[in-house]
């Protein structure tokens, strides 16, 4: 026992240490800094077990279970517009090198496949300078983002942010229910004679008509890489994805001491019909570039061909 | 005040030197892990030990935890299965016959929630209370029966010696409740399986440990037309995890379309899954992800071991949406949206099982530190 308490002894005498020495060099060049996130859906702060109304060309009424997402390459930028890095803590939970997560979820009611621990910040350190701006990378740089999900630190071990070797992570994750256009399950016949439902059955699908409304088992939105070429599933891909799908986001004007980054994916989703999904696809948009459920999603985000201005973050 | 600066430093120094031996020498126990495999994470309040481990396999084959003596916890979990039965639902004392299948023992350290449903049961040492001392339903009839089974345990000399190696601090008799299931977990923990033909060729360097055929299975599994590995990734094959390394425990509950009883997704009433924790419609028919490492030897299948074969499980479950339709149902509103049904060829089907089949651990089931003790 006696031995044991000298150990604890030791680790405090060390960490003080450690302490000292790093507030030391803190303050004579670097200042810290935090940066605020806020997830939102159509202006509404998210909550697990909250229900959101008019979401979509639909005006679907969602039940989101997860919303959670990477962020890397965060820089600040100073009065000459030069991007400068922030060093993030390396905490061993949420931040690891140049990446962090940001998790909203509570692992309560629907998000009962999540955990309890939230995350609404990133910290790090800057050089002691006068800034502006900000710019950050939603995503997991390519070097990282398909090595093997088991080996890496946290966050990026966290198998519910991962698809498989050759997809990588995903960088955003929200997956909700929808009962905008509920389907009441005894006018499950009537509704595969719905007119309005033009998808033909599919050879693999159960016979029970290929009405869109059957399929809609929740809508979800997982951002992440495409088209990465690999000997196989469970194998990186050597060069770079063809559809690397990280967004860079930049405020010009954005003082991380009074502004927060807010993240809303009901602006995201504003022209799609989260009450459906297409045979054969994805349930709601995986970042497939030809799943219907993406065609407006994936612009939103600032990605694609058709791509406008992102319009997942905003600053308050 | 300097002599205590100067001692901080350079206790601190020392504290930089020898961290890294002194932290080491509070994890004496070796898990016999291969090196790319974390740690798992142990209650404070129970750590592992070689006699604990053994008082544990002692008590988990013992049929004196029964109330009439009949069955230990190795009669519904038997090594050779992955300490399954093979049994659709498993009996109690007294031929009572449960409602759940038996779940396989494997890799349970890494768990961070046990059985089949119940989102709130995050321990072994608290599951291990279940079947000894539950009542529905009875499995090994204990209930109330608290002083009988200390009584019977202190009668034998060899727990005696056993209790007091395994639990060296105790004031008074080591022999207790407690320390009963403390030992049993510890020993469910030992349970451990990285060797399979698959983590040899994908950890072990060995790329033949595993035929053409299963790596094409292999494509098949971790893919999108199939969706299997969106529940069945991580380290043991279920979104169920925890480990040295991960700092949040991942749990996952989910509907298969198993059952679409009245075309609004219910399952049976007496089988719903956590909504009978829960309380919430929505839950209905979420269950937990099993393991699928030793998969070829658990069969039957499910919850309710209501499917006999992997082939039905793939082909009347999975690629029909559900059996829920197989049965003639419509696929269960309330099911995971990753149970999209696929169509699958005969060639592709063969892939996917030799792909199952690599995941069985030969060693495991065969491995003398898990066996009856009794037996020998």
């Amino acid at each position: 026992m006696k031995k044991y308490i000298d150990h604890n002894f030791l680790l405090f005498s060390g960490f003080t240490l450690l302490l000292i020495a790093g507030m030391t060099s803190l303050a004579s060049s670097q200042k810290r800094i935090q940066l605020k996130f806020s997830a939102e859906i159509s202006g509404e702060p998210f909550k697990c077990g909250t229900e959101y109304k008019n979401i979509g060309t639909t005006s679907s009424t969602v039940l989101p279970s997860d919303y959670r997402f990477y962020i890397s390459n965060v820089n600040l930028i100073d009065t000459h517009g030069n991007l400068v890095p922030v060093s993030l803590d390396q905490d061993g939970v949420w931040q690891s090198g140049n990446i962090a997560l940001l998790d909203f979820e509570d692992g309560s009611g629907p998000c009962q496949n999540g955990n309890p621990q939230l995350n609404d910040m990133i910290t790090g350190l800057v050089p002691n300078d006068e800034y502006e701006g900000l710019e950050f990378t939603l995503g997991v740089p390519f070097d990282v983002n398909h090595q093997d999900v088991l080996m890496l630190p946290s966050p990026l071990n966290l198998s519910a942010m991962f698809w498989n070797w050759q997809g990588g992570h995903r960088f955003f994750k929200v997956d909700m229910a929808t009962s905008g256009r509920p389907v009441p399950a005894t006018s499950r016949t009537t509704a595969s004679v719905d007119s309005t439902q033009t998808n033909p059955p599919s050879s693999g699908g159960s016979g029970m008509g290929g009405t869109g409304e059957e399929e809609a088992a929740g809508f979800s939105i997982h951002l992440g890489s495409t088209g990465c070429a690999s000997a196989s599933r469970t194998t990186p891909p050597a060069s770079h994805c063809k559809n690397p799908n990280q967004v860079i986001v930049r405020f010009d004007q954005f003082n991380t001491d009074n502004n927060i980054v807010i993240t809303d994916i009901g602006r995201v989703l504003k022209d799609t019909n989260v009450d459906v999904n297409t045979e054969d696809t994805a349930p709601g948009c995986m970042s497939g570039l030809r799943d219907p459920e993406c065609a407006d999603i994936l612009p939103a985000f600032g990605l694609g061909a058709e791509a406008g201005e992102q319009q997942l973050f905003y600053q308050r | 005040m300097i002599p205590f600066f100067r001692s901080t430093i350079f206790t601190g120094l020392l504290a930089l030197f020898f961290l890294p031996d002194s932290y080491g020498q509070s994890h004496t126990y070796d898990w016999g892990l291969p090196n790319w495999v974390p740690l798992p994470v142990v209650p404070e309040d129970n750590p592992m030990s070689e006699a604990k481990i053994e008082l544990g396999r002692h008590l988990f084959y013992d049929p004196r935890l029964s109330l009439d003596e009949s069955i230990s916890c190795a009669t519904c979990h038997q090594q050779e299965l992955s300490f399954t039965d093979g049994r659709s639902t498993s009996l109690g004392i007294n031929g009572v016959s449960g409602i759940r299948s038996s779940m396989a023992l494997v890799n349970l350290a890494y768990l961070p929630v046990y059985t089949w449903a119940n989102p709130i049961l995050t321990s072994l040492e608290q599951q291990a209370l279940i079947p000894v001392f539950g009542s529905h339903p009875v499995e090994m009839g204990m209930e109330g029966k608290e002083d009988l089974l200390i009584q019977r345990l202190q009668q034998d000399n060899q727990y005696a010696t056993m209790f007091a190696r395994a639990f060296p601090d105790t004031a008074g008799s080591p022999i207790s409740i407690r320390h009963t299931v403390q030992a049993i977990a510890a020993f469910e923990r030992s349970l451990v399986s990285f060797n399979a033909p698959y983590y040899r060729y994908k950890y072990g360097n060995e790329p033949d440990a595993i035929s053409q055929s299963a790596k094409r299975g292999e494509n098949l599994f971790f893919g999108e037309r199939l969706e299997c590995y969106h529940c069945h990734g991580g380290l043991s094959f279920t979104d169920n995890m925890i480990h040295s390394r991960l700092p949040f425990a991942e749990k996952g509950f989910h509907n298969t379309g198993l059952y679409n009883l009245d075309g609004q997704g219910s399952y049976p009433m007496a089988n719903m899954g956590i909504r009978e924790v829960t309380d919430d419609s929505r839950d209905e028919g979420k269950f937990r992800t099993p393991t699928l490492l030793n998969i070829t030897e658990t069969a039957p299948y499910m919850h309710d071991g209501s499917i006999s074969t992997l082939k039905e499980v793939l082909l009347n479950h999975y690629a029909k949406k559900g059996k829920a339709v197989h049965d003639g149902a419509a696929p269960s509103p309330k099911r995971s949206q990753f149970i999209v049904g696929f169509s699958i060829t005969d060639q592709e089907l063969e892939d996917l099982l030799a792909f199952l089949a690599t995941l069985t651990d030969r060693s495991f089931l065969k491995n003398p530190a898990f066996s009856n003790p009794f037996d020998q």
